[in-house]
């Protein structure tokens, strides 16, 4: 009772009971599937759409340009589409290309070729090396590595755990860190206890201090996340000028840049742990039972094997490049070295780098700066920034702390909403042309910008590290605000003492 | 070889058979409340032979962007690596225990289908009773839980949808803007949908009526489901606009409470005319109820976004739980 070896009731789940209808049914079936639950999700994609109509058929502003209006309106389209989500986000991205082509009259070859910037090749590079660093099964490892160093205390344990999964975040990423130490945490509260009620707070610490010290850490590094490789590349296309040596400034390198974020994350760390602790207090005190039998497991898998070794020493390379070299080749370029020594050493399958990295990112991140490019050619940017800047100035907000609290409170806003790679690709050109108009430096507030958008402590969507680790199940979203806006105030207090004392003195 | 028309009939077959039988689609997401929503199916005659049971929880397709352009099923492969069990299945188990005590007069059969970005893709198993009642443990992927469930109930008609929901007193605007998982299920389900919010069984039920034929076979609908229960408490209330509609709302109970008398042989413990805002009148007496029951709105769902419509405001601001009879 079989064709092609489906079963009939296999059938049935993918038909469903609507596919059997036949003749004249199946016609008053399609009135049935017209349903309005489709208009319905969808609703932010019409609105946004409507939105955009209305943008346009307005009277341009005096003091901007016709298309700076067009770039403006596709800004807008797009925000509320990254923070609606009504079609997968990669659909953006396509409407971007499409917009610029239609709305804007660009040549389609010159869109196609503004896709692809070294920030773009430097984060599809990072996304296969993240890949390739979780299949490497070093986590076991790690998890003993942390254990052994801090004891079976949990307090000691969680600073342990955000301690190393923060230092290899800020280097791999935090999305890869946070899918490696995931399990780890996740061993440690079922090992203590079956009954996830009796350790709903432990959880909350262990887990949270995977997530928030990758995100604390995802600042410290341009490869810590995506946003950072962004705000690299604008800099470049706003301020470089080959001619005017003043402008090489804005080229940040590897070193430049951790000069800059590294501290911040190093005096983050231990707040995080008390935060948590604070907030949260775990039912458990002690993880001896857990640790040992984590250590149990681990002995199992013996000592490290040579192929590990070889997967340590790319990475180091790879480091050691970004730290060196890049400057004259590009980050991206390193990237894509280390993810081709992965797949030449076999330590990494194409087909599991192909399902592992979603390639919508790397497409909606070009699209993105495009736009944010178009933004400044068109003078949008500038429009924007003066506006913003008229509305702060009775404030007094226009220059100095008050400047730099303002633009940290408005990225951590827009970033809780969206993804923050999103977030920075769509303020970081009004932010950078706010500096200008404020006589700030835009360096320092491209950092603010940069920074303040790992600041999405409050919802699960707010950065990689918080997705991955709600994935796991044991947290529930009102935990994440519980603990989120505490985190929000450290960080955006330590991130200002350090733009007020410490930048200056790195910036002369 | 079978033909199309072999595989079209056995499907219609099997589709007039679920018709027969007493189907209750329970959303599994892991919260205590859906769990009491469960022992609550159990009570309405769950473990009668005429009754299945689905067990579903759908887990969202992530679009990776959250997740930084690094799949979660990356780290779901991760946590599968290690032996932990991926959090769907872990809460699916738990209900399955509640449901099956002794598994050893069950059969069951598994199926599967991948599902592009997740490493464990649909998956679906059926527990089959000699006496008839079967349990269905589904693991679905969608956009979202509303969609997902919705889509369900394209994949078998149901009699009745249970969905536990956490938040109550939320405003209409709110719940325009961004609405709860319960509320899309509510607007948008074509049968029967109990929202289960601060369970307590074994307090009855509060049927409402307004006069409308609709309202009255939902009533009679609810006797019927009510009937189920090893102790049946059913009461009906009607909300009078004003002073002077009194006797006819009183009318209506009555007329209720003699059409269930007469055709269903069922009593009614208790009736009640209120007068007054119907919305608030009916979240009022029905609290110290285990559930509030109306008919659903005659509206088009279309009618429905676009106005308000007192089930849906029952739903949203009661503190306990609602059934919307459709």
């Amino acid at each position: 009772m079989s064709i092609n070896g489906i079963s009939p009731k296999v059938l049935t789940q993918h038909i469903g009971a609507v596919g059997v209808r036949t003749g004249i049914r199946r016609f008053v079936n399609i009135g049935r599937q017209l349903n309005f639950y489709y208009f319905w999700e969808k609703r932010w994609f019409f609105i946004a759409l409507l939105v955009g109509a209305a943008l346009l058929n307005m009277d341009t502003p005096e003091s901007l340009s016709r298309e700076g209006l067009i770039v403006l309106t596709m800004s807008v389209v797009a925000t509320i589409l990254f923070v609606t989500e009504p079609v997968p986000l990669p659909t953006v991205a396509l409407m971007i290309v499409v917009g610029q082509v239609l709305l804007l009259g660009l040549e389609s070859t010159a869109v196609a070729k503004s896709l692809m910037t070294d920030s773009v090749l430097f984060i599809m590079g990072s996304l296969m090396l993240a890949v390739a660093v979780v299949k490497q099964k070093l986590d076991k490892r790690i998890a003993w590595l942390i254990v052994r160093m801090t004891g079976t205390k949990t307090s000691n344990i969680c600073f342990g755990i955000s301690a190393v999964s923060g230092i290899l975040a800020s280097f791999v990423g935090e999305h890869t860190v946070a899918a490696m130490m995931l399990p780890v945490g996740i061993t440690l509260i079922t090992l203590t206890s079956d009954d996830p009620k009796k350790v709903r707070n432990l959880a909350a610490v262990l887990l949270f201090s995977i997530s928030y010290g990758c995100s604390v850490a995802g600042i410290g590094t341009p490869s810590g996340g995506a946003r950072n490789a962004i705000m690299i590349g604008y800099w470049k296309e706003f301020f470089y000028d080959p001619g005017n040596p003043d402008t090489y400034k804005f080229l940040i390198d590897y070193v430049t840049w951790m000069a800059y974020a590294y501290p911040m994350f190093l005096l983050q760390l231990p707040l995080v742990t008390v935060i948590l602790l604070v907030t949260f207090r775990p039912e458990y005190r002690d993880l001896r039972r857990a640790v040992v039998k984590l250590r149990t497991e681990v002995e199992v898998q013996g000592p490290l094997k040579p192929s590990d070794w070889v997967a340590i020493l790319i990475f180091a390379l790879i480091l050691a490049g970004w730290i060196t070299i890049s400057a004259d080749i590009g980050m991206g370029t390193i990237a894509i070295i280390g993810a081709i020594g992965f797949l030449v050493a076999g330590l990494v399958r194409w087909e599991d780098v192909n399902s592992g990295v979603n390639w919508g990112v790397v497409l909606l991140y070009g699209a993105a700066i495009s736009l944010g490019v178009q933004m400044k050619n068109t003078g949008a940017a500038e429009w924007v920034a003066s506006n913003f800047m008229s509305l702060l100035t009775p404030m007094g907000m226009d220059h100095g702390i008050g400047l730099w609290a303002a633009v940290s409170v408005l990225t951590t806003a827009v970033t809780n909403t969206m993804s923050n790679g999103a977030a920075v690709a769509v303020l970081g050109p009004i932010v950078l042309k706010l500096a200008t108009v404020a006589g700030e430096s835009p360096i320092i507030l491209g950092f603010i910008t940069a920074v303040s958008s790992a600041f999405a402590y409050l919802t699960v969507v707010g950065t990689p590290a918080c997705t991955i680790v709600y994935a796991s199940g044991y947290l529930k979203t009102t935990d994440f605000l519980k603990v989120g806006w505490k985190m929000c105030i450290m960080s955006i207090i330590v991130m200002l003492t350090a733009a007020y004392l410490y930048w200056p003195l790195i910036g002369n | 070889m079978e033909t199309n028309d072999d595989i079209r009939r056995e499907l219609e077959e099997q589709h007039e058979a679920r018709l027969q039988r007493f189907r209750i689609l329970v959303c599994i997401d892991g919260d205590d409340e859906c769990y009491r929503g469960l022992k609550y199916a159990l009570r309405m005659g769950g473990t009668r032979a005429d009754c299945d049971i689905i067990l579903l929880y759908v887990r969202p397709i992530d679009q990776g962007l959250a997740s930084g352009g690094l799949q979660v099923r990356v780290a779901r492969e991760n946590l599968l690596n290690w032996g932990i069990e991926l959090p769907g299945i872990r809460y699916l188990k738990k209900g399955l225990s509640m449901l099956i005590e002794d598994d050893s007069d069950w059969v069951s059969e598994t199926a599967h289908s991948d599902v592009q970005g997740d490493p464990l893709g649909d998956n679906k198993i059926e527990y089959r009773h000699p006496s008839g009642r079967t349990i269905v443990l589904k693991l679905k992927t969608a956009p979202d839980a509303a969609s997902g469930i919705l889509d369900q109930y394209e994949l078998g008609p149901y009699n009745l949808i249970i969905v536990g929901s956490g938040s109550s007193g939320r405003s209409r605007l709110m719940s325009a803007l961004a609405p709860s998982t319960a509320e899309k299920i509510a607007l948008h389900a074509p049968c029967s949908v109990f929202v289960a919010r601060e369970l307590v069984a074994g307090h009855g039920h509060l049927v409402c009526v307004d006069g409308t034929p609709k309202a009255m076979d939902a009533a009679k609908e609810e006797a019927i489901i009510a009937a189920r229960f090893p102790d049946p408490k059913l009461s009906a209330i009607c909300v009078a606009p004003d002073d002077s509609m009194v006797a006819e709302a009183e009318g209506i109970v009555g007329t209720l409470d003699k059409a269930l008398k007469d055709e269903l042989n069922f009593d009614l413990k208790a009736t009640y005319v209120r007068v007054g805002d119907p919305v608030e009148q009916i979240v009022e007496a029905g609290k110290d109820y285990s559930a509030i029951v109306l008919g659903g709105s005659t509206k088009s769902t279309l009618q429905r976004m676009v106005s308000s419509s007192i089930p849906l405001d029952v739903v949203r601001k009661a503190p306990n739980s609602v059934m919307i009879i459709r």
